[in-house]
C-alpha cells in the first residue's frame, strides 16, 4: 500500500536514508511548520538533511479520521506542568506531533503580521522590537502565499494591504453571523479568508470538501499542512526525515560548536546523528526544553542560554470564545472553522486605555468542543448540559484573539517530572498583565457586541488562550535574547533555532504563515552562506535575498493575479 | 447501575423512553456510514459496538461514579439500550494513561484526582445524609453535586483543600462532555452531521439541511422540574 | 393554410400598432424570416459574449485560476465580443473573423467540459458521489452553455445582411464560398427553424440541470426555484415538438419559449434580490457577487428561450 497524503497525492519513495556513522549537514529537530520548510528548501539546495519528528509520519488514509475523539493523537499528549495565575490549556490546544507538527490541525487562518507588529516599543512603548522589519518578511509572505497557497479576499484592508493568490471561499453560517454583526456596527470584514485552505484543485491537492474537521486533521488535502505541501518535495530531493525519533540532547564539542543531536527511537533506543550544524524546530515548549536538557559544562542554564532570557517572553494570544444563540438554525459545524475575520481593532487606540490589540474570527467547534465550552462559558452540567446542546444548531461561535505582551515571568522550565524516556517534562508558566486584561474585557465585549448586533438572543463566553510563541526570542543584542535575526544561536555558531519560539511578539495574527516565512527566510540565509556556517564564526547579517527557485512544485504560473 | 430514579416530571408529560431525544426525529448519522470512509467508519463502529470493560476503577468506585456520571450526564430520557456509555470511557482513558497533554500544577495526576474525588464525595454523602452516595435519592444526590458545581462544597470535605475543586469539576465535566457527545446517538441528538468524508458539506448557510439530514422539528423540551442541574436561565 | 406565427404577428402589428411602428416589427420579422439579420446577432453576440466573459471571469476566479487552461474562455470572450461588434460593421469580419473566433470558443467550450467532468472526477470520492460531486465540483454544463454566444456568431456568419433583404442574390460577394451546400444555403435564407430547435432543445437541458443542481443546493428553499425545473422539460418537448411539427413551431414553442424567457428575466431579479440581502449585502459587493446566486444564470436560461422564441419565426429548412 502506498503511503497516501491526501486522496490523490501519495509520498514520494524511496525515502533517503543515512547511515548512522554519517555525519549529515543539518540536522533538523522538529518537522512542522518551520522544519517542513526548512527541510524542504535546504534538501533543494543540496544540503543533506535529516529532520527527527517526535511524532509519527502519518498516512493520511489510515492514520486520520474524520472524528473529534478518534484524532486525540494528532496533539502532543505527553506530560507537562501548567501553572500561573492564568495557566494555558495545553495539549490539543496548541500542540502538534508527527510529521506536519501543529500545522496538521491548525485551523488555517493565514493573516499577514502589520507592519507595527515588529516594533511595538518603538510606537507604544511596550514589548520588544524585532531586529527586522516587515519589509523584510514581505517577499516571504507573498512566496509562501503562493506555495501553501492562501485563499482570501483580492483586497486585505489592514496592515500592508494585499491580495491573496486563490480565491475567497463561501461562507459558513458562522461567518455570516460575523459579517452581519459587522456590517451591522459599521465595521470592515472580510470573507472567505485568508485561509490556507484550497478554494480550487492546485496540483495533487483537490478543492475543499466544507466538511468543518480541519482541526481534526484534513483527510482532504485541502487544508496546507507542512506534512502534504512541502515534506514531499524535501524527501523527493533527498531529505531523510525520521518519525518517531524524540530528541533528547544537543552534543556540544571542546571547541563551542554543536555536532550532533542524541536522540530516542521507538524502542527506546539513543542513537546519535552527527551533523555540521543544528536546526531547533521544536515550537515554543520543547525548543527550550530541549535546549534546557542540553545543558553541559560552558552552558550550566541551558544551551546557548548566556542571556538567561531562554524559557522567557513566552506569549499565548488571548482566544475568548464568544458563543451566541440564535433563533434560526446556523449548523456552525459546517465549513471551516476559520473563513471570515475582522481587524478593525488590530492597532493600538490611545483611547482604549491599553496597547495593542486584537482580532475577531470565525470559529467552528464540534460537539465534544462545544460541550466543554458549555460547561465553561454558562456552567452546564446535568439537564442543563443536555438542554444546551439539543440547541447545538442554533449557535454561532466567534473568537477574540488578541495580543498578548511578552513577560519575562511567562515561561518554560524544567520540572521535577520527568516523561517516558527519562527526560525532565517542561513546566509552563502563564500569568496576565494589566494591559492583557484590559485588552480582553475590552476585545471580549467588542465581539458580544457583533453577536449582539447579528440577532442573538443569548450570548456567553469563555476564556481561552490560543497558539504559543516565544521563549527563545530573537533580538540583536545577545544579552536579552536567544538568537539574531536569522535564528542563529548568539552562543553558537553553528546552532539556529526556527520556530515560533524566536518571535519577539506576536501581534494579534495567527503565527502560522509567519513561522513559515521566517524559516523560508532562514533557508535563503543558511544557503547563501554556504559551508561557512560550518566552520566559520562570522556573523553576516545582510538579508540573504529571496530564492524563488526552491519552492515546491506547482508553485508558480498559479493562482489568481495579485493586485498587490 | 440504577439510574430511573427520577419521579421523571418533564413539561408535556413524562420522561419518555426515547429511542433517541432531541429535535431531529428519524435522523441517524450511522445510516450514514456507507459514505464514511474505511477508517473513521472502524473508529466509530467500534465506539458504538463494543464497550471497554471497567479496569482502572474497583467495583465501589465504579459504583460510586457512575452514580455520579448519571446525574452529570444524566440519560434517564434515553431507553436503556440506547444509553450512552460514559463511565467506561473514563475509566479507559485513565487505565491507559491516555493524558491531554498536561496537568495543572496544583492538581494531581487524573487517576489519583479521581480517586480522591470519588472518596470525598462519598464522606460528603456520609456525613450530610448518613448514607453512601450510591444510595441517596437522586434529590440528595444532586445536592451535593450542585455544591460541587457551584465551588462551595457541601459539607467541605479536606480532599478539596489538596485538590482544586474547580479544576476536578472541570476535568470530570470534559471526560463526561467527550464520552457523551463524541457517541453517534448524541450526534442525531443534537443534529450534527457526523463523520464527513469523502463526501462534504454543499448547504453551508442558512441552516440549511443536507439531503441526508433532517430539519429540525421542536417542540417544548424540558428536563425534569425539580431537577437541580437545569440551567439558571432556562425556565 | 396552417398558422404561422410569423404572419399572424404581422396582421396583428398591422392592425393594433400606429404606421411607422408596425412597419418596423413587419420588417424586423421579414429580415428574421428571410435570414437578413447578421448586424442584429453580430450585437446580440457581442453582448452575450461580454456577460458570459464576465461571469467566467469571477467563477474561475473563484476557482483561482488553479490551471492556466482557465484564462482561455475569459481571453475568447473578449476576442468573440470584439468579432461581434466587427461583423455588425464589416461583412467580410462577419464572414471570416466571427466565424473562426466562434468555431475556436467552441472548441474551447468542449475542451472545458471535459476538464470540468475531470475536475468532478478528482474531487474526494469523485463519480462516485456524484450528487455532492456534482453540486460542488465545477459547473459540469456551465463550458457548453458558455459555447452560446459562439453558437449564435457561427450561425451570423452565415447569414444575409440586413440591407440585402431588397437585393437579389449577391453572387459576387459570395466569391469565398464558390460552392455552397444545402445547410448553408438554408441558413443564408432563414430556413432553419427545425435546426435551431434542436439546438434550443439542447440547450434547455444544459442549462436546465445547472438550475436543478444549484436550487437542490439551496434545498429548493423558494418556490420560485423550482420554476426553470419544471419549465425545462416543457421546453425540450415544444422544441422536439416543432422539429417535427410546423404547427407546433408556430404556437407552442414560442408560447413555452416565452414564458421561459420571462423566467429568466424573473430569476435575474431574484437572484440580484438575493445578492442585496446576503450578509453585508451592498456593502460587499464584490463577495457578495461571487457568492450569492449567480446573477448571470437565469439570463442563460432565458437566453434559451431567445432561442425558442427566434427558432419559431423562422422558415422551415427546404428538402
Amino acid at each position: 500500500m502506498p503511503h497516501r497524503l491526501g486522496p490523490m497525492q501519495v509520498l514520494p519513495s524511496p525515502v533517503r536514508r543515512f547511515a548512522d556513522h554519517e555525519t549529515v549537514d543539518y540536522c533538523v529537530v522538529g518537522v512542522g511548520s518551520a522544519g517542513g520548510v526548512l527541510v524542504q528548501r535546504l534538501a533543494r539546495a543540496g544540503f543533506r538533511v535529516v529532520g527527527l519528528e517526535a511524532g509519527p509520519f502519518w498516512d493520511t488514509e489510515k492514520d486520520w479520521v474524520s472524528d473529534e475523539k478518534g484524532s486525540h493523537e494528532l496533539y502532543w499528549n505527553d506530560l507537562r506542568i501548567t501553572g500561573g495565575t492564568h495557566p494555558l490549556a495545553l495539549g490539543a490546544n496548541n500542540s502538534g506531533k508527527g510529521v506536519g507538527g501543529g500545522s496538521v490541525h491548525w485551523a488555517a487562518f493565514a493573516p499577514r503580521f502589520h507592519p507595527s507588529d515588529f516594533r511595538i516599543y518603538s510606537e507604544d512603548g511596550v514589548g520588544a522590537d524585532w531586529p527586522m522589519s516587515y519589509w523584510d518578511l514581505k517577499p516571504y509572505y507573498e512566496l509562501l502565499e503562493r506555495e501553501i497557497p492562501v485563499a482570501g479576499p483580492v483586497w486585505f484592508p489592514w496592515g500592508d494591504p494585499h491580495g491573496h493568490p486563490y480565491g475567497p471561499h463561501p461562507l459558513g453560517g458562522v461567518g455570516d453571523v460575523l459579517v452581519r454583526g459587522c456590517t451591522k456596527l459599521g465595521l470592515r470584514s472580510v470573507a472567505g479568508g485568508p485561509v490556507a485552505i484550497l478554494s480550487a484543485s492546485h496540483g495533487d491537492r483537490p478543492h475543499c470538501i466544507y466538511r468543518g474537521f480541519c482541526l481534526q486533521g484534513c483527510k482532504v488535502g485541502a487544508k496546507a499542512s507542512t506534512l502534504i505541501t512541502h515534506v514531499p518535495d524535501a524527501i523527493t530531493h533527498g531529505a531523510d526525515i525520521r518519525a518517531h525519533s524524540m530528541a533528547a540532547r544537543i552534543s556540544l564539542r571542546g571547541d563551542g560548536r554543536v555536532d550532533g543531536v542524541i536522540y530516542i527511537d521507538r524502542e527506546g533506543k539513543e542513537h546519535f546523528q552527527r551533523a555540521r550544524a543544528v536546526i531547533v524546530s521544536g515550537y515554543a515548549i520543547e525548543t527550550p526544553r530541549l535546549l534546557l536538557n542540553s545543558a553541559c559544562p560552558g552552558h550550566r542554564h541551558g544551551l546557548a542560554n548566556s542571556s538567561g532570557t531562554l524559557g522567557k517572553y513566552l506569549m499565548a494570544q488571548a482566544g475568548n470564545v464568544v458563543a451566541g444563540r440564535f433563533d434560526e438554525l446556523i449548523r456552525l459545524y459546517k465549513a471551516p472553522p476559520a473563513h471570515a475575520l475582522t481587524e478593525e481593532f488590530y492597532e493600538t487606540d490611545p483611547r482604549r486605555g491599553f496597547a495593542r490589540g486584537f482580532a475577531v474570527q470565525t470559529v467552528g467547534p464540534l460537539p465534544v468542543a462545544f460541550a466543554k465550552q458549555m460547561a465553561v462559558a454558562m456552567g452546564a452540567w446535568g439537564w442543563g448540559m443536555r438542554r444546551v446542546m439539543m440547541d447545538y444548531n442554533h449557535w454561532a461561535t466567534l473568537g477574540v484573539l488578541g495580543e498578548i505582551l511578552p513577560w519575562e515571568d511567562n515561561r518554560v522550565e524544567l520540572a521535577e517530572e520527568k516523561d517516558q524516556h527519562g527526560l525532565p517534562v517542561a513546566k509552563v508558566t502563564f500569568n496576565l498583565h494589566d494591559n492583557d486584561k484590559k485588552l480582553i474585557e475590552f476585545g471580549r465585549n467588542k465581539v458580544m457586541e457583533i453577536m449582539w448586533a447579528a440577532g442573538a438572543k443569548q450570548v456567553v463566553q469563555e476564556s481561552r488562550y490560543a497558539h504559543l510563541v516565544g521563549a527563545a526570542r530573537m533580538g540583536s543584542d545577545p544579552s536579552t535574547s536567544v538568537v539574531d535575526k536569522f535564528g542563529r544561536t548568539h552562543d553558537v555558531p553553528n546552532l539556529f533555532i526556527c520556530d515560533g519560539s524566536i518571535l519577539p511578539t506576536q501581534g494579534s495574527a495567527n503565527p502560522g504563515l509567519t513561522i513559515q516565512a521566517l524559516a523560508a527566510r532562514t533557508a535563503d540565509y543558511l544557503i547563501r552562506q554556504g559551508d561557512t556556517i560550518f566552520y566559520s564564526s562570522r556573523r553576516d547579517q545582510e538579508e540573504p535575498g529571496i530564492r524563488y527557485d526552491l519552492s515546491p512544485p506547482y508553485t508558480h504560473f498559479k493562482g489568481n493575479p495579485r493586485i498587490a | 447501575m440504577s439510574r430511573r430514579s427520577f419521579p421523571c416530571r418533564a413539561t408535556g408529560g413524562e420522561l419518555r423512553d426515547l429511542e433517541q431525544p432531541g429535535y431531529y426525529p428519524g435522523y441517524s448519522t450511522l445510516a450514514q456510514k456507507k459514505s464514511w470512509e474505511e477508517a473513521t467508519r472502524k473508529t466509530v463502529t467500534e465506539r458504538v459496538e463494543k464497550t471497554a470493560p471497567i479496569r482502572f476503577f474497583s467495583q465501589e468506585e465504579a459504583a460510586l461514579l457512575g452514580a455520579v456520571v448519571d446525574r452529570v450526564m444524566p440519560q434517564d430520557d434515553r431507553a436503556e439500550d440506547r444509553t450512552i456509555p460514559v463511565l467506561s470511557v473514563i475509566d479507559e482513558r485513565l487505565y491507559k494513561n491516555s493524558l491531554n497533554g498536561f496537568r495543572y500544577e496544583d492538581m494531581p495526576p487524573d487517576q489519583e484526582a479521581y480517586r480522591l474525588a470519588i472518596r470525598a464525595i462519598d464522606e460528603m454523602a456520609q456525613s450530610r445524609f448518613k448514607e453512601s452516595f450510591t444510595d441517596l435519592t437522586v434529590h440528595r444526590q444532586e445536592l451535593i453535586l450542585k455544591s460541587l458545581h457551584d465551588g462551595k462544597p457541601e459539607p467541605d470535605n479536606a480532599v478539596w483543600h489538596r485538590m482544586p475543586l474547580h479544576r476536578f469539576w472541570a476535568l470530570l465535566m470534559e471526560d463526561c462532555a467527550t464520552a457523551y457527545y463524541s457517541h453517534p446517538w448524541a450526534w442525531d441528538e443534537i443534529g450534527f452531521g457526523g463523520p464527513a468524508y469523502p463526501r462534504g458539506y454543499m448547504r453551508l448557510e442558512n441552516g440549511l439541511p443536507e439531503p441526508w439530514e433532517k430539519d429540525e422539528q421542536r417542540y417544548e423540551w424540558n428536563e425534569p422540574i425539580d431537577s437541580l442541574s437545569q440551567l439558571e436561565d432556562s425556565h | 393554410m396552417t398558422f404561422t406565427l410569423t404572419t399572424a404577428l404581422e396582421r396583428s402589428a398591422d392592425r393594433n400598432l400606429p404606421a411607422p411602428l408596425s412597419s418596423a416589427v413587419v420588417t424586423a420579422l421579414e429580415h428574421l424570416r428571410e435570414g437578413c439579420f447578421q448586424r442584429s446577432l453580430c450585437l446580440i453576440v457581442a453582448a452575450t459574449s461580454i456577460a458570459s466573459g464576465l461571469e467566467v471571469g469571477y467563477e474561475h476566479y473563484k476557482g483561482s485560476y488553479s490551471n492556466p487552461v482557465m484564462y482561455t474562455p475569459v481571453v475568447l470572450s473578449g476576442a468573440l465580443a470584439a468579432a461581434g461588434l466587427s461583423g455588425m460593421l464589416s461583412r467580410l469580419a462577419a464572414r471570416t473573423l466571427l466565424r473562426w473566433v466562434s468555431v475556436i470558443t467552441l472548441v474551447d467550450g468542449v475542451i472545458g467540459f471535459f476538464f470540468h467532468v475531470r475536475g468532478i472526477a478528482r474531487k474526494p470520492g469523485g463519480w462516485g458521489l456524484p450528487v455532492t460531486n456534482i453540486v460542488m465540483g465545477p459547473p459540469i454544463f456551465a463550458p457548453l452553455l458558455f459555447g452560446t454566444s459562439a453558437y449564435l456568431g457561427l450561425m451570423a456568419s452565415y447569414l444575409r445582411r440586413e440591407e440585402d433583404l431588397d437585393r437579389p442574390a449577391q453572387h459576387l460577394t459570395e466569391w469565398f464560398e464558390p460552392q455552397s451546400s444545402d445547410w448553408r444555403m438554408n441558413l443564408r435564407h432563414g430556413r432553419f427553424q427545425k435546426h435551431l430547435s434542436a439546438v434550443t432543445v439542447l440547450w434547455a437541458f444544459f442549462s436546465g440541470v445547472e438550475a436543478l443542481y444549484s436550487h437542490y443546493k439551496t434545498n429548493f428553499r423558494y418556490k420560485a426555484q423550482w420554476t426553470p425545473v419544471l419549465l425545462t422539460p416543457l421546453l425540450m418537448a415544444a422544441g422536439v415538438g416543432a422539429m417535427k411539427s410546423r404547427r407546433i413551431a408556430n404556437t407552442a414553442l414560442p408560447a413555452v419559449a416565452a414564458l421561459a424567457l420571462a423566467d429568466g428575466a424573473a430569476g435575474f431579479c431574484y437572484h440580484a434580490r438575493g445578492i442585496v440581502r446576503r450578509p453585508g449585502g451592498i456593502k460587499k459587493p464584490l463577495y457578495n457577487i461571487l457568492y450569492g446566486p449567480p446573477v448571470f444564470a437565469p439570463l442563460l436560461f432565458a437566453a434559451c428561450g431567445f432561442l425558442g422564441l427566434v427558432a419559431s419565426l423562422l422558415r422551415r429548412e427546404k428538402k
